[in-house]
């Protein structure tokens, strides 16, 4: 009661790693939802008991009002706490859409089981989004994230690739633990996925 | 309402104040005490601190200040600030004693508040700098929320100064999918 559940589902977002999504947390999602039903509920039995007693409900400040007034409070603060619960987390989706790719299949798998459908919902349409105003713009903004001193560098491959992806002009080969000398722009989305690592001197 | 999504704003306003009731409430359960479900006219109940705040603007409470301001603490800080143990106190010391400044008539908090961060965080600057990680970690347990915050950041600072320094690669692996995990093969 009085904001416990809110405080409770906060504290869930916060003691994850900073940056970092845990899956989310439905069930005191919706305990909190019934906590500010409750609150409701209260609210409205002891305005009609106001009202019964034939004061005015506006002015008169009696006891009955200041139950209502807390029980008011409370369910704006299981509210607002709701509220920061998935603003913080769609930041971080839309962190991702940034930082490793476009695509909702390009993200790890165990990314993609904390979404919500919801979550992955706003995923794309941000991506789309992203995309149409790169396309206005006539930019890619989502490369160069690094400030950039080759244009080539060298990799080597981490993870399994699809075979076959077609890069500049020929289909390259990508086995696993295989270097490779690859444009920069190119290489990076798969670098900062951890599918290739850059290699250095 | 800058602060209204931020974390650290609802957790800090999550901690408890003593109040003093000027005005009997209804219906409510907040008081431990009552046998009823009614909070008296001069009772002393602990409300988080958003709820006191709210009440205090109506006039129907008045707030005292809670015990990680009390005595004992300030004579600890002023005989050695940055080994006190701020954390197990109130984990957002700083925060919450501005929040609280302005509603309770203390008038000493403002100065307690800005003496203790000007020692500590001289100390927390020195020991990201200079201790081995072996000391540092006996000394970050005793850090609120926001000194730690800072302490993190002087440590991303000189390790990005490190890093540019002896030259490694500069592509990593975005930070949001989490620490690699060791392929099993």
């Amino acid at each position: 009661m009085y904001g416990r559940k809110g405080y409770q589902l906060v504290k869930d977002f916060a003691s994850g790693e900073k940056g970092h999504l845990k899956p989310f947390n439905s069930k005191l999602f919706d305990e909190t939802i019934e906590e500010c039903d409750q609150n409701h509920h209260l609210i409205q039995s002891l305005i009609r008991k106001m009202q019964q007693e034939g004061l005015d409900v506006q002015n008169n400040r009696n006891a009955d009002h200041y139950g209502a007034l807390i029980h008011h409070l409370s369910l704006i603060r299981n509210k607002r706490c709701l509220m920061a619960y998935v603003y913080n987390r769609v930041e971080i989706v839309r962190d991702l859409a940034w930082r490793v790719g476009l695509e909702l299949l390009d993200l790890p798998s165990e990314i993609q089981e904390k979404l919500t459908t919801l979550e992955k919902e706003y995923f794309k349409n941000h991506s789309v989004a992203i995309k149409s105003y790169m396309g206005k713009v006539g930019m890619e903004l989502n490369v160069d994230m690094v400030p950039p001193k080759d244009p080539y560098i060298k990799v080597r491959i981490v993870d399994d690739i699809d075979e076959g992806i077609v890069m500049g002009d020929k289909t390259t080969n990508f086995a696993r633990h295989s270097m490779h000398f690859l444009k920069r722009t190119d290489a990076e989305p798969y670098i900062a996925r951890g599918q290739m690592e850059e290699l250095t001197g | 309402m800058a602060k209204y999504y931020d974390i650290d704003d609802i957790l800090t306003e999550e901690e408890f104040v003593p109040v003093f009731f000027h005005k009997p409430a209804n219906g409510v359960t907040i008081d431990p005490s009552a046998e009823t479900n009614c909070v008296e006219q001069g009772a002393k109940v602990e409300l988080p601190f958003w709820l006191a705040h709210e009440l205090h603007l109506r006039q129907a409470v008045s707030i005292n200040l809670p015990a990680c301001f009390d005595q004992k603490t300030r004579l600890e800080i002023q005989a050695d600030a940055p080994s006190v143990d701020l954390r197990s106190r109130c984990q957002y010391f700083y925060e919450f004693g501005c929040k609280l400044q302005p509603l309770v008539t203390d008038r000493t908090i403002g100065i307690l508040l800005s003496t203790a961060f000007k020692i500590r965080y001289k100390e927390t600057l020195t020991k990201v700098y200079t201790a081995a990680h072996i000391t540092a970690s006996k000394f970050l347990p005793l850090l609120t929320k926001e000194e730690t915050n800072l302490y993190e950041a002087a440590h991303l600072s000189m390790t990005a100064f490190k890093k540019w320094r002896i030259g490694g690669p500069r592509f990593q692996r975005a930070s949001i999918l989490g620490r690699k995990r060791k392929e099993s093969n």
